[in-house]
């Protein structure tokens, strides 16, 4: 059965009454963005004003398995043969001649290419005796948390069409991320925080900002990136030269002059909307540090997520910031790793990197489970594609390190209403292809709205002439995951 | 075109009949409740065939078949709705009470159809739900028994009964296509022109925009202020605020005879370059320019710019638009060895694209040609095809066969950057300096290179294993760097074709291969020697393995066949396919494109199209709201030879044009326009992105207002500049600005676009990205914008040299602010504004001097990640524009007193008159 037609026999149990869908369509000229957003709804400035007040409307088409998702994304393509994918078969055949043919030969099939074994011995942890690759301490752990996921594919094995295709559906970009897509469906939980959040790396992927773009969504619904380094919000401070209270000044001065020109005006609910705009930019200039501040977290918490420790400190901080703001209220949080693009040594690089978000991931998940929101948060771990079995010649020489590969990656889930310690789905004996519950990256975005409550054939938006979805085209749930 | 259509399709001379097939098809469409079904009295079919016939089977075979009957190994539930037979004996869930005939209520394939069946909802995309008339079709034919008339009498029945238009179309992909019939009013695109009579002393854009408002009993608001109008017209035609004698002569003059005025003002605007800059900016949204590739390495284009400045002349001349199609589309097919022909051409290159050796170059090659042919559907004929790559078009009467028909006329078109000398137009100013900098950049990076390679190999050591893990005693930055340094001279030396007599091009050819494309593209002495010929066919499901029918070059047919359209057949082989479609493109009796570009300059001036989606004028676009006036437009447009200019004088003389943007009884626009579809106000607008940025750089007297020439790299937010930027093979080297003043602040759309390096000010305010066509602009209301404005470098810089450039004239306080008003606002401040704004003067210079600022150093630390170890690294990058770098004004550079007043500038760039035109 192909995924187009399965999907509605399966998606179908409707839980609440599926909200005015339509009432949101066509608010093109929306507001809002960083934070606090319907403060700003409430005085929507769309052209169309009669619309504006379901700017804000949210609401699950069934009921929900998870309020708030995390995503850990893994960008640069982590190989899932090093992490949670053994393959014996690889040991056999280390350094043995590939070959690869069809379509895809003439994309990474120069030279001479060999096979690679994992440099890494693999362990069965917990009562699921889920594999995990050796440096994964922490995590095996949580291995019973864990639902790993073999069966995902994506069309493309270049890096930043890849991860649009993960992050938005769409290869070439330009469409809504996944994030915008959960808020637009779901509304925000606190009106003081955005969202959709995103902690980069400091630097950003390929691709860029397009990532976790709206697309054609209202501007409200953009993922707003907390910069790793540097001002957390471009912008949020006034230049050194302007002081607190010149700032102030400044605010009423120009609220004085834009009184008087909404009062000539009336009925300008754009112009009343910028107005209101610079007293909540004022007010986030306090509200985002706050947020920000770690410093209101013990000693333990710290230590617990690797806080301190150079290797892991800085996605520590990531995974810490993550749980304070899923714990506010965020909806979506996407929290970047990497870069995982081992294309030498898998060993030392996949090695440094595993302990750089190990320890995080591990106590993220403790401390989820611990508040109790582990049950009511799905979190995702995946990359934008996965590796190869083998290598080509790098340097004129052979090199313990993989290429990228569209049709096996890395995946799993934990929390939200997923299958915890199960292993679904599986690739070849040597990896280079899913062959059991086979998916495409859109069903697992079908998958993830639904956990979410929401159906990715009724969240659509009307643009350019076209409803458009998430998945593109309409995908199916993928039942196998769901506990 | 079959005969019996012809009646539906009756030419209307006048404007009342136009109104009329309009109001019929509405009519047409209107829900019909089962006893007015049975008033029917044809005899020889029952009403419940007749429902079936009309309505059912397309409806089934439309909404339904996919799933349930098209695949017979894979029927939906079992339930399968291919005869009626299947239908009785019903499937999985509701048994046989799918179809009870004479019974709608009790037959499941009514309710999920009603979606009044929980968890059963069909078809399951809510998009796709029937409409209220559709589901009491479904109703009534069951209540009527569910009769199922063959196929022959079925066909029968449609021919006499069916009311609506079956479009003659190339040729579908299934004949329940191929003869689906049309509403009227979804069509109108198609039609040729109608012919619209004016009244000869009428305005027709007045006179056939008040019909309306008469229609409507909606009495326009008056004329604007003559201060107003200036600026409108200002920003309207330059994307800058007026010049302030040159607005103060406008309003002398419009006391006196406002038409003249107005004439006269706009003739002089158009004449600036500026004019040029600004249209052209406009159609470079249409077609996404930008100045680097995009994706994974981001490329330079170094070429771009010649194109873009072929853009603003074209405006700026008045190039007929049809020359400025064929142009683009067709340039070096036309005439070769005309350079502007060559560069226009540039136009097929602009959408995002590279082929690196990760890539399949079939796949990179397809996309290309799947943007190209979108791309032009959307540009010139208002149509996004791309619904049409997969399947015949859902509503549009665009079959697959046209999608790959166009796409053929693109087969031949290769990729080149071909010699073109330097045009006496063309603005070879700073190329020296550019050339400069990008040495200088590869100069460092040799240095470093050499002496990192020196360390390398001394400390490199043998590995031991069978392969590499990287146990070669070098430091993790090591090797990333020579990979990083590598890659971004490559980068760089590719932007020294910048400077070089090269256009971004194509050629018409066989298609060579190319597994990584990283530098010039030259093409090649015998196009059609080396390489393969493309074969033109359907692909199945869009997927470029899975060629079908063969296809040769050709267009939207349905516009031929409804718009009566006199043309020939397209060559294919080794013809100019291109030329061809170009031509076609701008026939007189082609019905899309004249209204298509008219439609967008309507848009410019007035925020939306008189057909509410510029880039779709299908049947999910906005129907236009002035049929006629389109039309007349349109018409007008191709008899004043496809003058983009004479338009615009048109539009602007009109009293629509000049309306207030406030009504004096706005209830009375609430309850009767609330779309604000009449025009009975003038739509105010914010300012975009470029015009805001513009605009503070005129104010501040800063703006060099140089016309074309080499991207300039403005000052861009610090931190994004020097955040590091992943691309293929480690991180792209660091934003730097240009070292004058005078080179950086020139007009927006000068600024390098750098498809991975947005500037984050232009994202704030809405400039659309530059991956998709974006027919027009968005504006949202975010906290990030008042940010932008009152806490950003840029707007702070501006305000400052906006105060000093008022100190310098010495005058009074009261005056400095009267003419800080003038130049921001165009009006003269009140006294209440005056005093105010002196009162914030004085509280600002009283405070405290800031800090000096510290200089920017010529090197740069940075750490980013080692991609081969996955460890951290630093290394040092030079940045050779900060040896000269001259900052703009500093506050420390200033007195108190300029700092203060430099304080109201700033709250005049934040104010909300000055980012909104009325």
């Amino acid at each position: 059965m192909n995924s187009a037609q399965t999907h509605h026999r399966r998606a179908a149990q409707a839980w609440v009454t599926p909200t005015r869908r339509e009432a949101l369509y066509g608010i093109g000229a929306g507001l809002g963005a960083v934070a606090l957003t319907s403060m700003l709804a409430a005085d929507n400035p769309s052209a169309a004003p009669a619309k504006a007040a379901s700017a804000s409307v949210s609401g699950t088409h069934h009921r929900p398995k998870a309020k708030r998702c995390l995503f850990l994304m893994m960008e640069g393509g982590p190989s899932h043969l090093d992490t949670f994918d053994p393959k014996p078969e690889l040991n056999q055949r280390h350094l043995q001649a590939f070959t690869r043919s069809g379509e895809m030969e003439s994309a990474m099939s120069s030279g001479k290419r060999y096979f690679v074994k994992s440099p890494f011995k693999f362990i069965q942890a917990g009562s699921s005796g889920i594999s995990l690759s050796e440096p994964w301490k922490h995590l095996a752990k949580h291995a019973d948390d864990l639902c790993i996921y073999h069966g995902a594919q994506v069309d493309s094995v270049n890096h930043p069409t890849a991860c649009y295709q993960l992050n938005t559906g769409n290869q070439f970009g330009g469409d809504p991320a996944v994030g915008s897509w959960v808020n637009y469906g779901l509304g925000s939980e606190n009106d003081n925080l955005p969202g959709f959040v995103v902690l980069p790396r400091s630097s950003y992927p390929q691709g860029g900002a397009g990532n976790w773009g709206n697309g054609f969504l209202p501007a409200k619904f953009q993922g707003t990136p907390l910069r790793a380094a540097g001002s957390p919000i471009l912008n949020l401070n006034p230049q050194q030269a302007i002081l607190p209270q010149a700032q102030r000044s400044n605010l009423d001065l120009l609220g004085k002059l834009n009184q008087k020109h909404l009062d000539a005006r009336p009925g300008r609910s754009d112009l009343e909307a910028r107005l209101k705009s610079y007293e909540l930019a004022y007010r986030m200039q306090t509200e985002v540090p706050e947020v920000l501040d770690l410093a209101g977290e013990d000693q333990r918490t710290l230590d617990a997520y690797g806080i301190g420790n150079s290797n892991t400190d800085a996605f520590g901080r990531k995974c810490l910031l993550a749980r304070r703001l899923l714990e506010s209220g965020v909806r979506f949080v996407q929290a970047y790793a990497g870069n995982w693009d081992s294309h030498d040594y898998i060993q030392k690089a996949h090695g440094a990197l595993i302990e750089s978000v190990d320890q995080p991931i591990a106590a993220l998940l403790a401390d989820l489970k611990q508040r109790g929101l582990l049950e009511e948060t799905l979190v995702v771990f995946c990359g934008e594609f996965g590796r190869t079995p083998d290598n080509g010649l790098r340097g004129g020489g052979q090199s313990y390190g993989r290429d990228h590969n569209a049709k096996a990656m890395c995946m799993w889930f934990a929390g939200g209403g997923t299958k915890a310690g199960h292993r679904i789905g599986a690739t070849d004996e040597i990896g280079a292809e899913a062959v059991q519950c086979v998916h495409h990256i859109r069903d697992v975005h079908v998958t993830l709205l639904h956990l979410l409550g929401l159906d990715d054939n009724h969240l659509t938006y009307f643009h350019a002439g076209r409803h458009k979805q998430l998945s593109q085209f309409g995908g199916e749930v993928i039942q196998e995951l769901l506990a | 075109m079959p005969p019996f259509l012809r009646c539906v399709l009756a030419a209307c001379a006048a404007l009342i009949a136009f109104n009329r097939i309009h109001s019929a098809a509405a009519q047409q469409a209107s829900p019909e409740p089962a006893e007015n079904v049975t008033q029917e009295s044809e005899t020889t079919f029952s009403e419940g065939e007749k429902l079936f016939a009309l309505h059912v089977q397309p409806l089934i075979s439309e909404k339904c078949l996919a799933c349930h009957g098209a695949d017979q190994d894979a029927i939906e539930g079992g339930f399968d709705l291919r005869n009626r037979e299947s239908m009785l004996a019903g499937g999985d869930n509701f048994e046989d009470k799918v179809l009870v005939p004479g019974n709608a209520g009790a037959s499941a394939l009514y309710r999920t159809a009603k979606r009044s069946e929980e968890g059963y909802e069909m078809p399951p995309k809510e998009a796709e739900a029937l409409s209220q008339e559709q589901y009491w079709h479904l109703r009534d034919w069951i209540n009527a028994g569910a009769p199922w008339p063959d196929e022959q009498r079925s066909t029968l029945i449609r021919q006499q009964f069916d009311q609506g238009i079956v479009v003659d179309t190339s040729k579908a992909l299934s004949d329940d296509w191929q003869f689906r019939r049309y509403e009227a009013q979804n069509l109108w695109a198609y039609r040729p022109l109608q012919k619209v009579s004016v009244p000869n002393n009428a305005h027709p854009i007045d006179y056939l925009i008040d019909q309306s408002l008469k229609q409507a009993e909606l009495p326009a608001a008056g004329q604007a202020s003559a201060t107003t109008i200036a600026r409108r017209l200002s920003f309207g035609l330059t994307g800058l605020p007026p010049q302030v004698e040159a607005a103060d002569a406008f309003v002398q003059q419009y006391r006196n005879d406002p038409g003249q005025a107005i004439n006269d003002y706009a003739q002089q605007l158009m004449a600036s370059p500026h004019y040029g800059e600004h249209f052209a900016q406009r159609w470079l949204d249409v077609v996404r320019y930008a100045d680097t590739a995009g994706f994974a390495n981001d490329y330079s284009r170094p070429n771009a710019w010649r194109y873009r400045d072929y853009v603003i002349r074209a405006f700026q001349n008045d190039v007929p638009f049809n020359t400025f199609v064929q142009q683009q589309l067709a340039g070096d097919e036309l005439d070769d060895r005309n350079g502007e022909n060559l560069i226009a051409t540039g136009f097929l290159r602009m959408g995002p694209w590279e082929q690196t050796s990760m890539s399949v170059f079939k796949e990179t090659r397809q996309q290309w040609l799947d943007d190209i042919t979108d791309t032009v559907g959307q540009a010139f004929l208002g149509h996004a095809l791309q619904c049409a790559k997969c399947h015949d078009h859902k509503f549009d009467p665009v079959p697959t066969r046209d999608y790959y028909r166009m796409m053929a006329v693109f087969s031949t078109t290769q990729f080149a950057e071909r010699d073109v000398a330097f045009l006496s137009a063309e603005n070879q100013a700073n190329f020296a300096n550019s050339d400069n900098w990008v040495n200088e950049k590869i100069q460092a990076y040799q240095q470093q290179s050499k002496e990192l390679n020196q360390q390398v190999s001394q400390k490199r050591e043998q590995e031991t294993g069978d392969a590499k893990v990287g146990d070669n005693g070098l430091a993790p930055g090591d090797e990333a760097s020579l990979a990083r340094m590598n890659k971004n001279m490559q980068r760089h030396r590719l932007e020294l074709d910048r400077t070089k007599p090269i256009a971004l091009t194509v050629y018409t050819g066989k298609t060579i291969q190319y597994r990584n494309v990283s530098t010039r593209l030259l093409m090649p002495a015998n196009p059609w020697n080396k390489g393969q010929f493309d074969t033109d066919a359907i692909l199945a499901g869009g997927n470029i393995y899975s060629p079908t029918d063969p296809v040769t070059p050709g267009a939207l047919s349905a516009a031929e066949s409804l718009g009566n359209m006199n043309h020939q057949p397209f060559p294919a082989s080794r013809g100019k396919r291109r030329l061809a479609l170009a031509r076609w493109i701008t026939s007189p009796d082609n019905p899309l494109t004249a209204r298509v570009i008219v439609n967008r300059v309507w848009s410019w001036h007035f925020g939306s199209g008189l057909a509410g989606n510029p880039n779709n004028f299908g049947a999910t676009g906005a129907a236009p709201t002035h049929g006629p006036l389109l039309d007349y437009l349109a018409r007008w447009f191709m008899d004043n030879d496809w003058s983009v200019r004479k338009l615009n004088q048109l539009i602007v003389s009109s009293r629509v044009y000049r309306r207030n943007s406030t009504h004096p009884h706005p209830e009375l626009v609430a309850q009767r326009d609330s779309q604000n579809k009449l025009y009975a106000v003038f739509q105010p607008r914010r300012l975009t992105a470029e015009e805001i940025r513009d605009a503070m750089l005129a104010c501040s007297g800063e703006l060099n207002r140089q016309v074309g020439g080499i991207p300039c790299r403005p000052d861009l937010n610090l931190e994004v500049a020097f955040q590091p930027r992943q691309i293929m093979g480690g991180t792209a080297s660091v934003y730097e600005p240009d070292p004058l003043p005078s080179q950086r602040n020139r007009r927006t759309i000068y600024a390098e676009k750098i498809r991975g390096l947005r500037d984050p000010f232009m994202e704030t305010f809405n400039q659309p990205g530059p991956d998709k066509s974006c027919e027009l602009r968005e504006t949202s209301i975010i906290a990030p914008q008042a940010l932008t404005l009152l806490n950003s470098e840029e707007v702070l810089q501006r305000a400052i040299a906006m105060a000093d450039q008022l100190i310098q004239r010495q005058a009074t306080p009261k005056e400095t602010i009267r003419q800080a008003f003038e130049i921001c606002l165009g009006r003269q401040p009140d006294e209440a504004e005056t005093m105010l704004c002196l009162q914030h003067w004085r509280q600002h210079a009283a405070l405290p001097a800031p800090p000096e600022p510290t200089a920017i150093a010529d090197q740069l630390q940075r750490t980013v990640m080692a991609e081969k170890t996955g460890q951290p690294y630093s290394f040092v990058e030079h940045m050779p524009a900060y040896k000269n770098y001259q900052a703009d004004l500093q506050p420390a550079d200033i007195s108190a007193t300029t700092r203060g007043l430099a304080a109201v500038c700033l709250v005049l760039f934040n104010s909300n008159e000055f980012l909104y035109l009325d």
